[in-house]
């Protein structure tokens, strides 16, 4: 640490939340590991002492769509288990308290987005994640609010899982399944091969569930907050933000597109010590 | 307070995994069917299984122990030609009649159910198929509503015999297809309807309104005092005629 120009200035950081990928790896090969012997289980070749459950049981946005129908009638929408109510809970606490790190800690659908997103950053450097006219992606941003709304209401009126037929979630665990349908190998296809050039798209442009827990950013306890008093300016942050956010023009971070993944802040890419915090305080 | 990215993962895998437990714990953390589908919480049928809550890993049997409608009368109200229909899973229907046109699922069968128990089914809005074969052993219950059976009547389809299912059964098992449609002691009457014979030609038969789909025709026999090898071959002849 070294204090350059009345600022403290950190010599050697590292430029990313090492930990976030090793939670990341974590979930993706977690979930896999369940979807492969779900698919076992059902030829009767399970692996023992291995969760077998079905994709739906373990994804929380299953508890989001049954919710209308459960809290009418006491009954599940098709295909959804208890367990996918209990794990939204825990979704949603989390959220309250530290924003969406579903999204940027655990969800292996944004997890291979970012992997593939790698390539694009090799070949497109800084080009990379700024594709799309300010514009344009601004408007974009709230159609995950269209796509929920209509979810809920297809969900509601059929009782069935709609979504799964578009789902690239469901796609990316079962692709060898015939149980996923065209249209959300499709989708997938799609989001992959934009995560070439667009960072997380589908959680950017589509994602309900990142809709949902989007909301939360706007009173979560734990924020993302800068010190003007000690920000250089150099607009690090903003850089480094997957999801595009201006974090070198706010003091705190409201916006409902953050994912908390910590990328921008002084612990990562953020040179000046205590300036860009994860914090429930106020900073100066 | 500040919270840097080590304490976080901390708590996430915390508050993900503890989570879990605790509602393992609490017997909240279900994360397949327990075959045993909810009741109604209110009105005449409280207490009752609600045929909504039905779900595809459902078995014949499941039903048949959730709503006392025997397996064999499931398995002849969707043309399921099999040994052991106790074992065959709702989801199934959905591939089988995948190549008939008509979406034949899991909400089919909670349709079926429904009318067969005479319990509340919504169908608003949607659209459900039955085949034939089940519209027929649902009329001759004699329990459905006007608006019922022009349901019903909407959304019957007539499946040709060349899509009509049948579940493989293991190599070791192997019978003639004829043989499914030959009158035996566990034959029940549904399974008459099912194969063509009208329920007039059964009544003809054994000289009495029809009995209830599900009653084995031996059954009937003995508790009428009628000679079941008797009325065996007019009726397996009537059988005969429908059946090429």
């Amino acid at each position: 640490m070294v204090t350059l120009l009345n600022k403290r200035i950190r010599l050697f950081r590292p430029h990313t939340i090492w930990i976030r990928r090793v939670v990341q790896w974590f979930f993706f090969l977690l979930i896999a590991a369940i979807a492969i012997n779900h698919t076992l289980a059902e030829s009767g070749a399970a692996i023992p002492f291995l969760a077998n459950a079905s994709l739906h049981a373990v994804c929380p946005f299953g508890g989001v769509e049954t919710l209308y129908t459960f809290a009418l009638s006491g009954l599940m929408v098709q295909k959804i288990h208890d367990s996918a109510l209990v794990l939204a809970g825990i979704v949603l606490l989390l959220s309250v308290l530290f924003g969406p790190v579903f999204c940027g800690w655990v969800c292996p659908l944004g997890t291979v987005q970012e992997w593939v997103g790698k390539l694009g950053k090799k070949f497109f450097k800084r080009r990379y994640n700024h594709f799309v006219p300010k514009k344009l992606d601004a408007f974009l941003r709230y159609a995950r609010y269209g796509i929920l709304v209509w979810v809920l209401y297809v969900t509601a009126a059929s009782g069935t899982l709609v979504f799964e037929s578009y789902d690239p979630y469901f796609a990316l665990f079962n692709f060898w399944s015939t149980e996923v349908a065209p249209s959300a190998l499709a989708i997938l296809g799609t989001t992959l091969l934009l995560s070439v050039f667009v960072e997380r798209p589908w959680c950017k442009y589509a994602c309900p569930y990142g809709a949902v827990l989007g909301i939360t950013n706007l009173f979560r306890v734990f924020s993302i907050k800068r010190a003007e008093s000690t920000c250089k300016a150099d607009g690090a942050c903003s850089i480094m933000c997957p999801m595009n956010i201006e974090v070198d023009t706010k003091t705190v971070v409201r916006d409902h597109q953050c994912i908390s993944c910590l990328e921008c802040t002084s612990e990562a890419i953020c040179p000046v010590a205590k300036t860009v915090l994860f914090t429930s305080g106020g900073v100066k | 307070m500040n919270l840097t990215s080590k304490p976080l993962a901390v708590i996430v895998l915390v508050l993900m995994f503890g989570g879990i437990s605790f509602s393992s714990v609490m017997g909240w953390w279900q994360t397949e069917t327990t075959k045993e589908p909810a009741t109604f919480t209110e009105g005449e049928f409280a207490g009752m299984a609600n045929p909504a809550d039905i779900r595809g890993s459902y078995t014949f049997g499941d039903i048949t122990n959730s709503f006392g409608i025997d397996s064999q009368i499931l398995a002849q109200a969707f043309g399921i030609v099999t040994e052991d229909p106790a074992t065959f899973a709702v989801k199934e229907l959905e591939t089988i009649y995948l190549d008939s046109g008509f979406e034949v699922g899991t909400a089919s069968v909670r349709l079926f159910v429904a009318y067969y128990n005479g319990l509340p089914f919504d169908t608003t809005g949607q659209e459900i198929y039955l085949p034939r074969s089940a519209t027929d052993i649902l009329f001759t219950r004699n329990n459905l509503s006007r608006e019922q059976i022009a349901y019903l009547e909407m959304f019957t389809v007539n499946l040709s015999e060349a899509s009509a299912p049948v579940v493989e059964e293991p190599a070791t098992e192997v019978h003639a297809e004829t043989e499914a449609y030959v009158i035996k002691g566990k034959t029940i009457f549904g399974e008459l309807i099912t194969w063509g014979v009208s329920q007039e030609t059964i009544e003809g038969i054994i000289g009495a309104p029809m009995p209830d789909p599900a009653m084995k025709i031996k059954d009937y026999a003995t508790a009428n005092g009628l000679d079941f090898e008797t009325i065996k071959p007019a009726l397996q002849a009537e059988v005969d005629k429908v059946i090429p």
